[in-house]
């Protein structure tokens, strides 16, 4: 650790020159990708984009506040559904809408953190399950919502930007996100990071400094509903069609895993746990496409399991590697990428 | 100075291969290829349903083996979306951009369809025989939809109208899957029932989700039904007869033609299924259809993997390519979209393995222009898997 | 009133195969604090070994259920030796998204062993026959369960309470320095529990899978008996049973009488309802930090 000298070094965004270079390279790449890449890449990136936007705010909740939720998947839905109704139904534009919808999602976030306040490990995890799973169901029910049969999302016009391909929701996607995220990190570096942390770490000791628990714990579900209500309203424009049974338990459990897997109460680890995840979940079909070992792998579903079942590969394979990446390291990617940086920090000693 | 050779070379080879592909007179065509794209889940909740793609794949592989259409190989293209509709856009998107493709053939699921249909349809792609028989196919309907599967809601009327007119039966239930499929069952069964005067004497939904029955089943005894319909994946129907079986309540079960499949289905519920009548949208797998028999033998037992299972699923996958190949072969060698469309328009009375088939122009307002397939017809199951046939193919409108 | 009865009925029908499952998270809870998400699949694993034993290899069944349950116990012991006790510096967290990747790994290897499609288990008892008391019916498999489920909460409970491997695993999970110190073998402590619940967890899904059998039949049961575990406290075993009993039967009424689209998640509510007014479940005792 360097030394800080004053606190402005502690929230400032860039402690130094690599970094700034670091990050103008990050955002010329960025912007610089979809030129470059084609729009089914393009697709996967937004797609990516909007689980990183859920999973930072996810990891505010549980990186940061020690709180555990398998519900985020309900505050997604609301966002998304709030998103297209307030568009459809109440004309709103499409920010205002984006930002009422990530709000109401904000309010139900505050209304189950709560119940939260006097609950911990396994209890929060089976009341934000049933939070997730409930929702779903009420929104079937409502025939406004399009009840089970579903919504198509209206056209996504900004003013006189009429957005079609996915260039186009890339531009805006892509924004929005790095906003968010610097919009973490700050927070984290704040009054209220630290509160939280000191909530996660020794929830006793930070009431008797003066954390107001009450506050700060429902504060951190709000936040996180936010952020997934933001991803929720992206998500149905991206997919451009919503409906209930998309946003089901396994959504939040991959959400989760997301936060573990790229690290707790780190963004970076965020950022990399949710597009590592992510891009497997979205390319791990093509498995058996791989030269040589697609081959091999049927071969030895002939031999020994089903071909008609060969698919299932994936899920192994999925499973596997969160597996691994939590046994060698228990902060998960970032953790990988603290020791790397050490390793070659002080190489070759 | 290496770095930008490479991307010189790159954007060298990029250029050179638009320019091959740019030779071939329509996307996913060539001298001695067809490119066909095709969805289905082989692994999640739905994985059941994989075999669709399956028995299409070895169908193609049987046209192949024979020589393809016009000197042209089918090239089958199918992938694994888990019905999620997020992985089957993802996929869509990537072989239509990747690989080009001519045409989609079937799609397992009315949610992941959805996802994709738009973009299909703004890409003037062709997509027959979607595997779902939802409105949301054919209402508007859409110049390169072509719908194949019998709607839903006409399974239901033909039952309930078999249930009134031919059994003499007036309490009739429905438990119904709470979704696209399972309410449009639902409302066909409403509208034929209010045809001749009756009502549903009870209506039970029933979540993808559930685990136990048993509260359904009691909705349906006490409602003291003679009938009751069956909308519902297989696992609930199975259990739905199981558990009245095991509560002593008794009535005549009809069901979708997701049930149809009465070998699984006897052996699966150890016996219980005995009695039901299915609707069914094609020759039964293990019927004596000569065109049938054809095809177990020339694509399932040649190119099936040696655990497929000769099934209603499997063989539904057949049924939904056929109306495309059939065009794809009217089309000549002179293959296009616009073409194959105008084919497939043509289309009268086309006779495969389900019943006729018809297209007829493109019109905005009529939604039956790009419902092919109308008809069904109704078997009851014997003992030991066995079918007996009802009724003949009919339909209702 | 006839309704309600068998409504009740019904509702502690379903509940066994709750407990079941409920008193297997319990057990690994108690010693390891982990709620352990693949459960459900190995039961799942070990009901397809008894599946495999019975239709390719043509075992009679008195030998191909035992043998089952004897790998539940092995595969239970193999996965706490070959994976989480590899886990360094666990935490609680990181210890769950471990458990959820082997429910992937297991549900991949059932599914790509034996396919998506609903399989028939040749099991003694028909899952159709009933007996009535009365006006009342149950089914004879469900009165199995209810007989195995209640069996294994006494025996369980009558084990750790007096056998010395019970009182060892208590320590465990009291202390784990202290036991050490005492001479306990705590890691192997650990791994006998993670046999036992793998055990438990096998005979409830050899009980559910007559009704239905494929690669997804376990998830519904499994979230429903973490949810009837937590609502007897996670920590309980009779905690555990009671709640599967109170969930199945609430389900049921609710199912009956106000909304039956709803019936599945209204146990979920009934949780949230009730951990504000008792946060550690009803059997157990709050745990308050002292400082």
């Amino acid at each position: 650790m360097d030394m800080k000298r004053d606190y402005y070094e502690d929230v400032q965004l860039c402690t130094s020159g690599v970094v700034v270079f670091w990050l103008v390279a990050l955002l010329i790449g960025l912007a610089a990708f979809p030129f470059l890449a084609s729009s089914y890449t393009l697709y996967m990136a937004n797609f990516l984009a909007i689980n990183v936007i859920v999973v930072i705010g996810l990891n505010i909740l549980v990186g940061y506040a020690g709180q555990v939720s398998l519900g985020h998947a309900g505050f997604f839905a609301i966002g998304a559904y709030g998103t297209v109704i307030l568009m459809s139904e109440a004309q709103l534009p499409f920010f205002a809408a984006l930002v009422l919808a990530a709000l109401i999602a904000a309010a139900f976030g505050f209304l189950l953190g709560l119940p939260a306040l006097r609950l911990e490990g396994p209890y929060l995890a089976i009341a934000t399950l049933g939070f997730g799973l409930t929702i779903t169901q009420i929104i079937g029910r409502i025939e406004l919502f399009g009840g089970r049969q579903g919504l198509h999302t209206p056209d996504l016009i900004i003013g006189p930007w009429h957005l079609e391909s996915d260039r186009d929701f890339y531009f805006l996607l892509i924004p929005i996100t790095v906003l968010l995220a610097i919009a973490a990190r700050n927070l984290t570096k704040t009054k209220i990071g630290r509160a939280l942390i000191a909530i996660r770490d020794a929830e006793i000791a930070a009431e008797t400094l003066g954390v107001n628990i009450m506050g700060y714990k429902t504060l951190a579900f709000a936040i996180s509903a936010f952020y997934a209500g933001i991803g929720g309203g992206l998500f149905a424009f991206v997919l451009r069609f919503i409906e209930p049974e998309i946003f089901t338990l396994l959504m939040s459990i991959m959400f989760l895993a997301m936060v573990v897997v790229g690290g707790l109460g780190s963004i970076m680890g965020s950022i990399t746990g949710a597009c590592l995840l992510g891009w497997l979940d979205l390319q791990l079909r093509n498995i058996l496409e791989i030269p040589y070992l697609g081959t091999w792998l049927e071969a030895l579903s002939q031999e020994w399991f089903s071909i008609t079942g060969v698919s299932n590969i994936q899920l192994i394979v999925f499973g596997t590697i969160m597996v691994l990446i939590m046994l060698f390291e228990p902060l998960g990617l970032f953790g990988f990428w603290i020791r790397a940086k050490k390793y070659w920090k002080t190489w070759p000693f | 100075m290496k770095r930008n050779g490479l991307v010189l070379l790159l954007s060298g080879v990029i250029v050179l291969l638009g320019l091959v592909s740019g030779v071939t007179a329509e996307e996913g065509v060539t001298d001695t290829e067809i490119h066909i794209g095709q969805w289905g889940p082989q692994t999640g909740p739905a994985a059941a349903w994989g075999s669709v793609a399956r028995g299409t794949d070895a169908y193609f592989k049987m046209i192949n083996e024979r020589g393809g259409i016009h000197g042209r190989k089918l090239i089958h293209h199918m992938f694994d979306d888990a019905y999620n509709p997020a992985k089957t856009k993802a996929g869509v998107k990537e072989l239509q951009e990747g690989v080009g493709i001519f045409a989609w053939v079937g799609g397992v699921g009315t949610a992941p369809g959805l996802a994709v249909r738009d973009y299909l349809m703004e890409r003037g792609v062709p997509w027959v025989g979607p595997s779902a028989g939802s409105r949301h196919w054919i209402d508007p309907p859409y110049k390169y939809l072509f719908a194949v599967y019998p709607l839903y809601e006409i399974e239901a009327k033909t039952l309930c109208r078999y249930a009134v007119a031919n059994m003499g039966k007036k309490k009739i239930a429905i438990i119904y899957q709470n979704d696209d499929y399972g309410k449009n069952g639902l409302m066909g069964a409403k509208e034929e029932l209010a045809r001749s005067g009756l009502e549903l004497v009870a209506e039970v939904p029933v979540n993808l989700t559930d685990g136990d029955l048993k509260p359904h089943v009691m909705k349906l005894k006490k409602s003291e039904a003679e009938v009751v319909l069956l909308w519902t994946t297989v696992k609930h129907a199975l259990m739905t007869v199981g558990i009245s079986k095991a509560m002593r309540f008794t009535p005549q079960f009809m069901s979708t033609s997701t049930c149809s499949d009465f070998p699984l289905m006897m052996h699966i519920s150890k016996g219980a299924w005995e009695g039901v009548i299915a609707a069914s949208f094609g020759e039964l797998p293990d019927s004596d259809y000569p065109l049938m028999r054809t095809y177990k033998q020339e694509a399932f037992d040649q190119y099936a993997a040696k655990d497929e299972r000769w099934g209603v699923f499997y063989s539904a996958g057949i049924v939904w390519a056929e109306p495309l190949v059939e065009a794809i072969r009217r089309c000549g060698p002179d293959l296009t979209r616009e073409r194959l469309v105008q084919e497939l328009e043509g289309l009268r009375d086309f006779k495969g393995i389900s019943g006729n088939i018809s297209y007829y122009p493109f019109d905005p307002n009529d939604p039956g222009c790009r419902q092919g397939q109308r008809e069904v017809f109704l078997v009851q199951c014997l003992a030991g898997g066995k079918a007996k046939q009802l009724t003949d193919w009919a339909t209702i409108e | 009133m006839i309704d309600f009865i068998q409504m009740l009925i019904n509702g502690v029908a379903v509940g066994s195969s709750y407990a079941l499952l409920g008193i297997a998270m319990v057990i690994i809870y108690k010693t390891s604090e982990v709620p352990n998400f693949a459960q459900g699949e190995m039961a799942l694993i070990s009901t397809y070994v008894a599946y495999m034993l019975l239709e390719q290899y043509q075992f009679p069944s008195y030998m191909a259920f035992p043998l089952s349950l004897v790998f539940a116990v092995v595969l239970g012991c193999v996965l706490e030796f070959t994976v989480l006790r590899r886990a360094k510096a666990p935490s609680v967290l990181g210890m769950i998204i471990i458990t959820i990747g082997l429910e992937m790994i297991l549900m991949g290897l059932v599914s790509w062993k034996f396919g998506a499609e609903q399989k028939s288990m040749p099991f003694p008892i028909s899952p159709y026959d009933s007996v009535m008391f009365g006006d009342f019916f149950v089914s004879t498999l469900e009165i199995l369960t209810l007989v195995v489920a209640l069996c294994a909460m006494i025996v369980l409970f009558l084990f750790f309470r007096y056998s010395r491997l019970g009182m060892a695993m208590k320590a465990t999970q009291q202390n784990p320095v202290a036991a050490r110190i005492m001479g306990i073998r705590t890691r192997r402590i650990l791994m006998a529990t993670w046999g036992i619940s793998s055990l438990v967890g096998a005979s409830a899904g050899l009980l559910i899978s007559p009704v239905i059998m494929q690669p997804y039949m376990m998830w519904d049961p499994m979230l429903k008996g973490f949810a009837a575990a937590v609502m007897g406290g996670m920590t309980s075993l009779p905690g555990a049973v009671f709640g599967a009993y109170l969930l199945g039967i609430i389900e049921n009424l609710f199912g009956g009488y106000i909304s039956i689209e709803f019936k599945s998640v209204v146990a979920f509510v009934v949780i949230v309802l009730m951990l504000c007014i008792r946060p550690s479940g009803l059997f157990a005792r709050h745990y308050v930090k002292k400082v």
